[in-house]
C-alpha cells in the first residue's frame, strides 16, 4: 500500500522510455499515483542498459523508475496491443514518448484512445512536437537544445560551445508534461472529458529563454545575445569569478552594486561613470571582473570571501562540485539529496523530490521494478486474467520478464 | 470575455516578482486563470526596469512574463496595504510568493495566518534554497542556486572557468515545478474537498532535480565516477557532444545501438570493431581519438548541410548549432508557434517564446497584454472589496495605492 498522497487513486499507463517521459511518471508516482510502466519486450526500457551498473542493475534506470509497476509486453503483437487497449479503459492518464506517428501506426492515435476512454488524458512527449518540419527527426535532449538556440549561448566567447552535463531538457520537459497533465485532470473534474497534450523538448527549452528572444526582437537586433563564458553578456557583475582556489558565483548588479563596492572599499566605483550603471559596467566588463577577482584573491581564503559577501547580503555562492553538494549540510537537511535502497544495487544517492506538500511530508519508500515484475499482478488485477492465460501469453512471447 | 480554458474560474493572488514566481503565474494566465498581481509600491515588480525597454520605459522583460495579469500596486509596508491583501486572500484559490524566507511572516502573512483567513487556499512559497536549512537565509538568485546545485561546475572547459548558461533554466524551471505542485494540490482539493496546503518550492531543488546521471553515478560507484565539466563532450557517455565541422559545429549523439549506425553513416565500419571504440567505456577512455575521427569525417564533407543530411538519413541524432536569431527564424519554430509575435500597447510588436503547454481542447489565448503598474487598482478593489470611489481616492492620497503608465 502506498501512503496516502495527492494523487492516490489515479492510474497512469506509461508507455515512455529514456528520460523525459519517465521523469513525468516518476513525479506522479512520488505524488501517490499508480504507474503501470509498459516496457517493450524483450529488452524493456533502453535506460536499463545505461551506466552506472551495479550487480547488473542500472542506477540510471532505478533513479527514474522507482515505485512503478513493470509490464513487459510485445506491443506489436495483436494480443499485446489488446492488453494496452484494455488498460487504457481503466487509466486516467496515458503517457507516451515514441517518435511522432508511431502511436498512430500502432492504432493508438488520440482519436482511437479517446474512443476507447473519453475521460483519459493522453500526453505525447517528443523532441520537436507532433507536427512541423522537424517533427520526424531523431530527437534527444541535446539535439533539441541545439535547435532551440540554447547550446550556442553556452561556453567561452571565442571557443566551441560547452555542453551542460545534466539533462536540463528531458527533466524540465517531464515537469512541463506533469503540469499540463495536471491542468487537464483539473479541467476534467468539471468537464468530465479528457484531452490530448503535445509537449516537446524544443518548446520547453525555448520557454527558458527569459530574455534572449525578446531583446533581439524588441531591440530590432540592436541587442544580440551571445555566449560569453563565465560572465553574463548583459548583466554585470554576474558570473563565476576566480578565487584563490575555486570559482565564486557572484551577482553584484541591481541594488547589490552599492553594497559590493562598499565591501570592497571601493565607494568611488558607485559614482564612477565607468561603473555607475549596468550598461556602463557591461561596457567595461573586463575591468569590473579584474577588480572583483583581485579583491577576492587578495583574501587568499575563498570561504571567508563568500561569508563576507553573504554577510553583506550580496548574492554569492561557491561553485560547488557534485561531490561537494552531496556532502553539504543544507542538501542533506532538506533532502535535496537522498539515499535510496535498491534490492540489487544497494544503497546510493539520487536527487530529492522537488515538489513539497505540507499535507504529505513523508517521502515514500519506493523500489524500481525488475523487467516485467508486475506482469501477473497487473493482468489479473485489471484484466481479470487467470494464471493459465498469463502463462500462455508468456509462452507465446507476448509477455516477457527479466531478473533485474 | 476570455476564451474558456483549462483553469477558467481559478483565481490566483500573485505576490511574486522577478522571474520564478511570475513564470508560474504566466502559465496559469495562459491556461485561463485570473491572476491578481500584487506589486509593492511605488515601483512595483523590479523587472519593470529590466532591459530591453523603449523610451516610454516599457520593459519587454516584464511583458514576456506578465501578460494577462491584473496589477494592483500597494504599499505593502502599510497596515492598509496588508489589510487589502488579506481581503483578497479570501477570494483566491492560490497564493504565490517568492520573497526571501521569513519576509512574508514578518508582513503578517505567514501560512498560519493565511489558512486562517482562507482554509481552502493553496499557498506556494518559492525561494532560492527552500524555507529551511543552513542556506535558507542567503540572498538567492538563479545563478547562485545553480552554483550551489553543482550545475555551474559541470559546464565549460575542464581547466578553465565554468561557463554561464545565459538563460534562466533555474527560474523558469522552478516556476514550472511550482505550477505543477500548485495544480496537484488543487486537484486533490477538488477531489477530497479537504482544504488547501502549503508548498515549499526552491531553485536549489529544481536544479538538483535535473542531475539525471551525476548523483547516482558518483554515489553508486563510490566516487570512482567523478562528474566534471568536460567542454564540448560528455564525461560519461560517448559520443555525446559538440563536434567541429566543415562550417561550424554539429551536435551528435550516438549511444547504445546508434554507435554502429553512426560508423556506417560515416563509412567507417572499421570503427565498429575497433577495440578503442567498441563499448561506451572504451570510447570514454579514448575520447580524443574518437572525437578526432568524427571531426575528420565532418570536415571532409562538402558542407554541414551535407553532413547533416547524411546523418539524418541514417537516423543518427544530430543537430546544427542554431544561434538565437536562427532559431527565431526557423520554419519549425514559426509553424509550431514555439516563437510567437505579441503586441503590447506601449512597446508595440515583438517576439517571445511560445506557450509550452499545448491542450487539444483549447487554443492558446494570444489576446492578453501585460498590465501597467496598478492598472487594475480600482477594478479589483471595487469587485472584491466593494470599496467606493471615495475610499479608493483616499487610499491613493495616503500613498497606499500607486499607479503609473509603465
Amino acid at each position: 500500500m502506498h501512503p496516502k498522497h495527492v494523487l492516490d487513486g489515479f492510474k497512469i499507463l506509461d508507455l515512455t522510455q529514456y528520460l523525459a517521459g519517465p521523469t513525468a511518471s516518476r513525479l506522479l508516482v512520488e505524488m501517490g499515483a499508480e504507474v503501470i510502466k509498459v516496457e517493450i519486450a524483450p529488452r524493456g526500457d533502453s535506460t536499463r542498459f545505461l551506466p552506472y551498473h551495479k550487480n547488473n542493475r542500472s542506477c540510471y534506470y532505478v533513479q527514474q523508475n522507482r515505485g512503478k509497476k513493470s509490464l513487459c509486453l510485445d506491443i506489436r503483437s495483436e494480443k499485446g496491443l489488446n492488453i494496452i487497449k484494455d488498460l487504457i479503459k481503466q487509466c486516467d492518464v496515458l503517457l507516451e514518448n515514441f517518435s511522432p506517428g508511431a502511436m498512430d501506426r500502432l492504432g493508438l492515435s488520440w482519436a482511437a484512445v479517446n474512443a476507447i476512454n473519453p475521460e483519459i488524458v493522453m500526453c505525447s512527449i517528443s523532441a520537436f512536437g507532433q507536427e512541423g518540419p522537424l517533427s520526424k527527426l531523431q530527437g534527444i535532449d541535446i539535439i533539441a537544445q541545439a535547435y532551440a538556440g540554447v547550446t550556442d549561448m553556452i561556453g567561452a566567447k571565442d571557443g566551441p560551445p560547452a555542453l551542460p552535463l545534466l539533462a536540463l531538457g528531458d527533466v524540465n520537459t517531464g515537469v512541463h508534461a506533469v503540469a499540463a497533465i495536471n491542468a487537464a485532470l483539473l479541467n476534467r473534474t468539471r468537464t468530465g472529458k479528457g484531452q490530448w497534450l503535445d509537449i516537446s523538448l524544443l518548446d520547453c527549452y525555448y520557454h527558458a529563454h527569459e530574455m534572449n528572444v525578446h531583446v533581439i526582437s524588441a531591440s530590432d537586433g540592436a541587442m544580440m545575445p551571445k555566449r560569453s563564458g563565465a560572465h553574463h553578456y548583459a548583466v554585470s557583475p554576474l558570473g563565476a569569478f576566480k578565487g584563490a582556489e575555486r570559482y565564486i558565483m557572484l551577482m553584484g548588479s541591481l541594488h547589490f552594486w552599492e553594497p559590493l563596492c562598499k565591501l570592497m572599499d571601493r565607494e568611488d566605483m558607485i559614482t564612477d561613470p565607468k561603473f555607475d550603471t549596468n550598461d556602463a559596467r557591461v561596457a567595461n566588463a573586463n575591468e569590473v571582473v579584474e577588480i572583483i577577482e583581485t579583491w577576492i584573491q587578495r583574501h587568499n581564503d575563498d570561504e571567508a570571501v563568500v561569508e563576507k559577501l553573504q554577510g553583506a547580503r550580496i548574492p554569492s555562492a561557491p561553485v560547488l562540485t557534485v561531490a561537494e553538494t552531496m556532502a553539504h549540510p543544507h542538501m542533506r537537511e532538506r533532502r535535496t539529496v537522498r539515499t535510496i535502497h535498491d534490492r540489487l544495487a544497494g544503497d546510493f544517492d539520487i536527487p530529492g523530490m522537488p515538489l513539497r506538500f505540507s499535507d504529505y511530508p513523508e517521502i515514500m519508500d519506493l523500489e524500481a521494478p525488475f523487467l516485467g515484475e508486475h506482469n501477473a499482478e497487473i493482468l489479473s488485477t485489471y484484466l481479470d486474467m487467470s494464471a493459465e492465460q498469463i502463462t500462455a501469453l508468456e509462452a507465446e512471447g507476448v509477455l516477457d520478464s527479466g531478473d533485474s | 470575455m476570455k476564451p474558456k480554458h483549462v483553469m477558467d474560474g481559478y483565481r490566483v493572488l500573485d505576490l511574486s516578482q522577478y522571474l520564478a514566481g511570475p513564470a508560474a503565474t504566466n502559465l496559469m494566465v495562459q491556461m485561463g486563470a485570473e491572476v491578481i498581481k500584487v506589486e509593492g509600491g511605488p515601483y512595483g515588480d523590479p523587472v519593470r526596469t529590466f532591459p530591453f525597454s523603449n523610451k516610454e520605459r516599457r520593459s519587454a522583460y516584464f511583458i514576456q512574463q506578465n501578460r494577462g495579469k491584473k496589477s494592483i500596486c500597494l504599499d505593502l509596508k502599510s497596515p492598509e496595504g496588508i489589510e487589502i491583501v488579506k481581503e483578497l486572500i479570501k477570494h483566491c484559490d492560490v497564493l504565490i510568493q517568492n520573497f526571501a524566507p521569513g519576509v512574508i511572516e514578518r508582513m503578517g502573512l505567514g501560512w498560519d495566518v493565511v489558512k486562517e483567513i482562507n482554509p481552502n487556499i493553496i499557498m506556494c512559497a518559492i525561494s532560492a534554497f527552500g524555507q529551511e536549512g543552513p542556506l535558507a537565509a542567503h540572498p538567492g538568485f538563479d545563478y547562485i542556486a545553480q552554483a550551489y546545485a553543482a550545475v555551474t561546475d559541470l559546464i565549460g572547459e575542464p581547466d578553465k572557468a565554468p561557463s554561464m548558461t545565459m538563460l534562466a533554466f533555474g527560474d523558469v524551471g522552478t516556476g514550472v515545478h511550482a505550477l505543477t505542485a500548485i495544480g496537484y494540490a488543487l486537484l486533490e482539493r477538488e477531489r477530497d474537498n479537504n482544504g488547501g496546503q502549503y508548498l515549499d518550492i526552491s531553485l536549489l531543488d529544481t536544479y538538483f532535480h535535473h542531475h539525471e546521471v551525476s548523483i547516482q553515478a558518483y554515489s553508486a560507484s563510490k566516487g570512482k565516477i567523478v562528474p566534471r565539466r568536460n567542454g564540448s563532450q560528455h564525461y560519461a557517455v560517448a559520443p555525446t557532444g559538440i563536434f567541429k565541422s566543415k562550417d561550424g559545429h554539429l551536435v551528435i549523439l550516438a549511444l547504445l545501438h546508434q554507435w554502429p549506425v553512426l560508423c556506417r553513416a560515416m563509412e567507417r565500419e572499421d570503427m565498429i570493431e575497433d577495440p578503442r571504440f567498441k563499448d561506451n567505456e572504451d570510447r570514454i577512455e579514448n575520447l580524443p581519438a574518437m572525437v578526432a575521427e568524427i571531426e575528420k569525417w565532418l570536415q571532409a564533407q562538402d558542407s554541414d548541410a551535407a553532413a547533416l543530411a547524411k546523418l539524418e538519413k541514417a537516423r543518427v541524432p544530430v543537430a546544427p548549432l542554431l544561434t538565437v536569431p536562427q532559431a527565431m527564424e526557423h520554419p519549425h519554430m514559426i509553424e509550431r508557434k514555439t516563437i510567437r509575435t505579441i503586441t503590447d500597447p506601449l512597446l508595440g510588436e515583438f517576439q517571445i517564446p511560445g506557450m509550452p503547454l499545448r491542450f487539444s481542447k483549447y487554443e492558446v489565448n494570444e489576446d492578453i497584454v501585460a498590465p501597467t503598474l496598478g492598472q487594475h487598482n480600482e477594478e479589483l478593489l471595487t469587485t472584491f472589496l466593494h470599496y467606493g470611489a471615495e475610499k479608493i481616492a483616499e487610499l491613493k492620497e495616503q500613498g497606499v495605492l500607486f499607479q503609473k503608465a509603465v
